[in-house]
């Protein structure tokens, strides 16, 4: 009873440090079969599509920058549909072949891809619009685009255009 | 992007506090806040420094339909952009023809590779999301699904184009005993016929190796042919075989109606056995059949192969046109176009005869198609005409045709406007040049122009009449509308534009047009650059054209070096490297055409006297006596005839200190004792 008292001290005193989001230190093999519990206030950080500040060095570019909530304010959308208008249904198999899309083309065009891939839909066409960076030769990716544009259409049996700019490198936005 | 925007920000809030001040004196106020033109001005004026004036642009008066005309102008060709098939990016555009030809070519095979993957693993791609269904985006099925002998395996294999297997099983059902009914031995000769007994190539499949006795018979062939083009067995190089399946079969059947005999015949004009179907014809005739329209198109076109006499064609074709009208048979505009083609290969009778059978076509009612103008032009206008005596057909045949709009309904349709314009160059006829662009316009008449080659031949002689004839301001007009867009020029066409150039003393756009042969791919063509080097070189021209022309002369320069990625260089000429000389002479550039001078030597070539006279006259201008007496040297070094008169002007003309002018002796003396040694030897 004792040895329980002074080991329920000595975690509540560890336990007063702060730690980041809701992360919780792990317990180490010396505390299994011991019951600790959170004292200090749960903070719930949002982590989703940000990139968190390191030392500086790693450059990051403006879509990557900013996190989601300023879409709409400061950046588009990279899929546009209309399935999420009131009374459309295929929102789901939509996103289903956009993310499908978006790993057919960074597989193909491997390490050649500049930024997101952005996917509009027009009617029954499906325009995939990417920024390449200039890696392969022309004709390289002349063959790639006849051979995408064409698997795309019989596998989602509509017509599927590619419309690409390329650039020479990234371009970075800031460094984080 | 943000990053751009919060330096032009910052850049703005600076410049406006200066334009402050500045505004003091404008009477006119603007809200600077929000004016964009403005505050560009200020970003512009920025960098020029801040002590200058800012003007400020005058506010500009709009005409009324200026917002129709600016709509307008975008709906015509855009003649910056790429063909429709290419992205539009500057990477990925192609800048010369054989750029066109490689991304064009590598799209398709990208696109072809699909298709294998897709045909070669067909349960991926079978779920159907279209509605309505769309056939042409399923796999298709190769293989065949019958495996069985029998008349549907048969018919399966012929469905498929499967000509070898399709024979086998034929072969396997005959041996065995069961017939095959007259429907399905028809469509496998049709079959058998329409691919001169080999299987068709498929896009999606690796090429095979041919067997070598095919070609053997083709290389025979060939030889015999005399170089005509455009026949289909030319292009796929298949020939009509002795005993082939076709015929086997054939004499296989137990009965023959029409059917098999016009597939035969039909067959063997394609595949040019023409004596054989003349001879299969007569069988027809003597079985008591009729042969139907498609089969006497076929025999008309094969006629005058058949005979050696221009009369001796004539007279079969006119026994054939007869015998179609015993058999009351109708004919067709393919017809006509079939006695046209014919009658061109029958030499002198040929002009009157279309002309008549030209009345026929129009007693029936039968419009004629653009391969009927095609051939009427090729049967007045021959290539080395001038013998027959003069025409106006062409004018009359446009007239006709003039703002009309055509559709393809014969082959050698797309043959039409390459010919024409080769009879609008011989007779040098620029109007009837524009009027036969401007039927390009009408309708859809553009999609009859043909393949990228035919169109290429087209513009080609469309631009090589354009400056031959044209002023050279229409000349640059026609040259930025469809340059590169639709045209690639080769290395004739450039040379034609730099004859126009020289023809209205417009040589101050030579340095464009070398930017362009650059792009254009065609500095590996010697001739080419020389000409370039040789017209900016050969006058003297106003201080700003020659500054010019020596900036050009050092691109140029860099064309002979091996440049990067070891492309291979030109080979150094005299007359090139003189007229670098000269032109960097002439603006003033003593340091540099010293440096090619010496180039002189490095590539074992003699420069002209005539160059180092104006090199002495530059170097009296400047007073530069070391200059002199190295020119001299170089003059000894080279063993040139006039050193010696190098050596006397550089002494009476040039100031000169006591050691130049021991040095300038013994040159002298050398040069001297040479051209002593030389008189001696002659005069023994």
């Amino acid at each position: 009873m004792h040895q329980l008292q002074s080991h329920l001290q000595l975690r509540l005193t560890r336990k007063t440090e702060h730690k980041e989001g809701c992360e919780r230190r792990a317990l180490s093999w010396c505390e299994t079969g011991y019951r600790g519990f959170q004292t200090s206030a749960a903070c719930l950080k949002n982590r989703a599509a940000r990139v968190r500040v390191g030392k500086g060095d790693r450059p990051v570019m403006y879509e990557e920058a900013h996190p989601p909530h300023f879409i709409a304010h400061r950046k588009g959308w990279l899929s546009q549909h209309t399935s999420n208008l009131d009374g459309e249904g295929g929102a789901a198999e939509r996103t289903v072949e956009d993310v499908f899309v978006r790993k057919f083309i960074f597989g193909t065009f491997h390490g050649c891809l500049a930024n997101e891939v952005v996917i509009k839909r027009r009617g029954n066409v499906l325009v995939v619009c990417a920024v390449f960076l200039q890696r392969l030769p022309p004709q390289k990716f002349y063959f790639l685009l006849g051979y995408s544009e064409t698997l795309l259409s019989h596998f989602y049996k509509c017509p599927v255009k590619l419309e690409v700019q390329t650039l020479e490198g990234r371009v970075p936005y800031k460094y984080l | 992007m943000a990053a751009p925007g919060v330096h032009a920000g910052l850049q703005l809030f600076g410049s406006t506090r200066r334009l402050l001040h500045k505004l003091d004196k404008c009477a006119v106020f603007r809200s600077y806040t929000g004016s964009c033109a403005l505050n560009q001005n200020a970003t512009t004026a920025l960098p020029a420094g801040s002590s200058e004036e800012i003007v400020l642009p005058r506010k500009k008066k709009w005409d009324k339909i200026a917002v129709l005309q600016a709509l307008a102008s975008t709906v015509n060709r855009d003649p910056t952009a790429a063909h429709y098939m290419f992205q539009d990016d500057p990477y990925l555009f192609p800048k010369t023809s054989a750029e066109f030809k490689l991304y064009s070519l590598s799209q398709e095979s990208g696109r072809n590779t699909a298709k294998y993957i897709i045909n070669t693993y067909p349960k991926y791609f079978q779920k159907d999301y279209a509605e309505p269904h769309i056939p042409c985006l399923m796999p298709e099925a190769f293989e065949p699904q019958i495996n069985d002998i029998s008349e549907d395996a048969l018919n399966e294999r012929i469905q498929l184009r499967q000509v070898k297997a399709a024979v086998d099983i034929f072969d396997q059902l005959i041996q065995g005993g069961t017939t095959v009914s007259l429907e399905t031995t028809n469509k496998l000769l049709d079959l058998l016929c329409f691919y001169g007994d080999r299987d068709p190539v498929r896009d999606d499949q690796p090429e095979h190796k041919e067997a070598d006795e095919v070609e053997a018979v083709q290389e025979d062939f060939q030889k015999r042919q005399k170089g005509r083009l455009r026949k289909a067995s030319d292009l796929i190089g298949v020939v009509w075989r002795e005993n082939n399946n076709a015929e086997r079969i054939f004499n296989l059947m137990p009965e023959k109606n029409e059917r098999s005999f016009c597939s035969l015949i039909r067959g063997m004009v394609k595949y040019g056995a023409y004596t054989k179907a003349f001879s299969m014809y007569a069988d027809l005739l003597n079985n008591r059949m009729t042969a139907d329209v498609h089969t006497f198109n076929a025999l008309l076109a094969a006629a005058p192969n058949t005979r050696e006499k221009y009369n001796e064609k004539w007279e079969l074709i006119v026994e054939t046109l007869n015998q179609m009208s015993e058999q009351k048979v109708q004919p067709n505009l393919l017809t006509f176009n079939a006695v046209l083609k014919s009658l061109r290969k029958c030499g002198s009778l040929a002009r009157t005869q279309s002309l008549q059978t030209l009345n026929e076509m129009k007693a029936l009612g039968i419009e004629p198609s653009l391969a009927t103008f095609d051939h009427l032009l090729g049967i007045f206008y021959k290539a080395a005409s001038s013998v027959r005596g003069p025409t106006d057909m062409i004018f009359e045949v446009l007239d006709e045709i003039e703002g009309k709009s055509f559709v393809a309904r014969d082959p050698d349709d797309v043959y039409f406007f390459s010919n024409a314009m080769r009879v609008c160059l011989d007779l040098k006829d620029v109007e009837l040049a524009y009027r036969l662009h401007q039927l390009l316009g009408e309708g859809e008449n553009w999609k009859l122009l043909g393949d990228a080659f035919q169109q290429s031949v087209f513009y080609g002689r469309f631009f090589n009449l354009l400056c031959m004839m044209e002023h050279i301001d229409m000349v640059m007009k026609w040259y930025k509308d469809l340059i590169p867009s639709l045209y690639y020029p080769n290395s004739q066409g450039m040379m034609d534009l730099l004859q126009a150039l020289d023809t209205d003393s417009r040589l101050d756009l030579i340095p464009q047009i070398w930017k362009d042969i650059k792009q254009l791919g065609h500095t590996n063509k010697a001739d080419l650059v020389e000409e370039v080097l040789a017209l900016m070189a050969r006058d003297k021209q106003s201080p700003e054209v020659q500054a010019s022309f020596a900036d050009c002369s050092l691109a140029v320069k860099s064309v002979y070096e091996v440049g990067d990625r070891g492309r291979t260089a030109l080979e150094w000429t005299a007359s090139a490297l003189g007229n670098i000389t000269s032109l960097l002479l002439r603006a003033g550039r003593m340091q540099e055409a010293w440096g090619i001078l010496q180039l002189f030597k490095a590539n074992n070539r003699i420069p002209g006297e005539a160059l180092l006279a104006e090199f002495l006259e530059c170097a009296k201008e400047r007073r530069d006596n070391d200059l002199a007496i190295d020119l001299v040297k170089l003059a000894a070094s080279f063993s040139l005839t006039t050193t010696a008169k190098f050596a006397s002007r550089v002494k009476e003309e040039f100031l000169l200190s006591e050691e130049q002018k021991k040095s300038l002796e013994e040159l002298d003396v050398l040069s001297s004792d040479s051209s002593d040694s030389d008189s001696d030897s002659d005069s023994e």
